[in-house]
């Protein structure tokens, strides 16, 4: 892992772009990336949405049939009460891990000043989106069937408790390492084999990225569905 | 890169912002758009149906009332048609019956027709004869025993 991170630092080099906020380090390679993901998901999405008919054109074909096969996954996990509670976050979500797996690849124009990396090439900005998914199946959790959500931490019985503790806990951790172990090898990948050979394999490696990209935000939202779909059980 | 640090809470922050943009702009207009055809698809499918129901239904009626105007003109054709037929009937009886009353008239006056000629060739076989008669022998027989002579006679030669 070291070796892994050591040669990333010396592959990827960013511009130190290190700021201190109320004492605290917050990268903002990382933070840059992010607005460029939410600026593009709100042109593109409000752009979109705010000129929707209903009969619609490509483009609103398009994100309907992203929006209406997510949709269905979440009716099918969550039922339909839970479809409707959760699918602006999910959807956001989905549209916004897709987009910073994808903005990482776009063609490196700005040279030894700007990189395009993916916000999701941070641990901090996935492990945060993974504990968000946590805090939140909690509180719904919570806030949706009172203390009697905890029962599911004693099913099928008692005894299973640590290893129901342990798993909930595993989750946000094995979501985000999974995304970002994902995103990172990627970027680093079309680094060296650019570095090796920059002509065709790199191109390969772009389109079967733009794929992993895809794959990884749906994988991410998946679990969240899977994740939140306990707490609307007894609706369906 | 795998360091811990406050872009963590940034980036929270940042997606949470991003959550509430696209959820009131972009997913809030999008779903509506989507409720909304998918109820107009609703509604228009239960109206095709209430329409398709009711042409059904005026169908079913159409053909009834088809079939009992079918029926109707079939018997105001088979009343007609016995109308005309006792029509017929009647008018045959009755020319048959003025046919046998207007050949028996013209019988009868065929038969008074007879008798009056036969009662005038009478008269002036008579009338001849005893013009002959008176004639040839040069005398009067106009007493009545003469004429009833005669009449005899004439009788007996007709």
């Amino acid at each position: 892992m070291e070796n892994a991170e050591q040669a990333s630092k010396e592959i990827i080099h960013y511009l130190p772009q290190y700021i201190d906020f109320l004492g605290a380090h917050v990268h903002m390679q990382t933070m840059y990336m992010s607005w460029l993901t939410c600026i593009i998901c709100i042109v593109v999405l409000v752009g979109i949405s705010s000129r929707a008919k209903v009969i619609p054109g490509r483009a609103q074909c398009m994100l309907e049939m992203l929006v209406k096969w997510l949709c269905g996954l979440m009716e099918g996990n969550m039922g339909k009460e839970g479809r409707r509670f959760f699918a602006s976050f999910l959807l956001t979500l989905f549209f916004y891990i897709f987009i910073a797996n994808e903005v990482g690849l776009l063609p490196q124009v700005g040279g030894h000043l700007f990189h395009f990396t993916s916000p999701t090439n941070d641990i901090n900005a996935v492990f945060g989106l993974a504990i968000l998914v946590m805090v939140l199946n909690f509180l719904v959790g919570i806030y949706r069937n009172g203390l009697g959500f905890f029962s599911h931490f004693v099913k099928p019985f008692p005894l299973m408790l640590p290893l129901n503790i342990v798993e909930e806990l595993a989750k946000p951790v094995t979501m985000s390492l999974r995304l970002f172990g994902n995103i990172l090898a990627g970027e680093i990948l079309l680094i060296v084999l650019y570095q090796l050979a920059p002509w065709l394999p790199p191109i390969a490696w772009i389109f079967f990225s733009l794929c992993i990209g895809f794959l990884q935000a749906f994988i991410f939202t998946m679990l969240a569905i899977v994740g939140f779909a306990p707490i609307f059980r007894h609706d369906h | 890169m795998v360091d811990f640090d406050a872009t963590f809470f940034a980036h929270v922050v940042n997606f949470i912002i991003l959550f509430a943009i696209l959820s009131k702009f972009a997913f809030k207009p999008l779903i509506k758009v989507l409720d909304e055809r998918s109820n107009r698809i609703v509604n228009d499918l239960d109206s095709a149906e209430k329409t398709r129901v009711e042409a059904e239904r005026l169908k079913a009626q159409y053909t009834l009332q088809m079939e009992e105007a079918r029926n109707e003109a079939a018997a105001i054709v088979a009343r007609a048609t016995q109308n005309a037929q006792t029509i017929e009937a009647e008018a045959r009886t009755q020319a048959q019956a003025e046919k046998n009353q207007m050949i028996s008239a013209a019988k009868q006056n065929i038969e008074n027709e007879k008798q009056q000629a036969i009662a005038d060739v009478r008269k002036q076989v008579i009338a001849l004869a005893t013009e002959i008669a008176g004639k040839v022998v040069s005398q009067k027989l106009d007493s009545p025993e003469d004429q009833a002579l005669i009449a005899r006679t004439a009788d007996g030669v007709l």
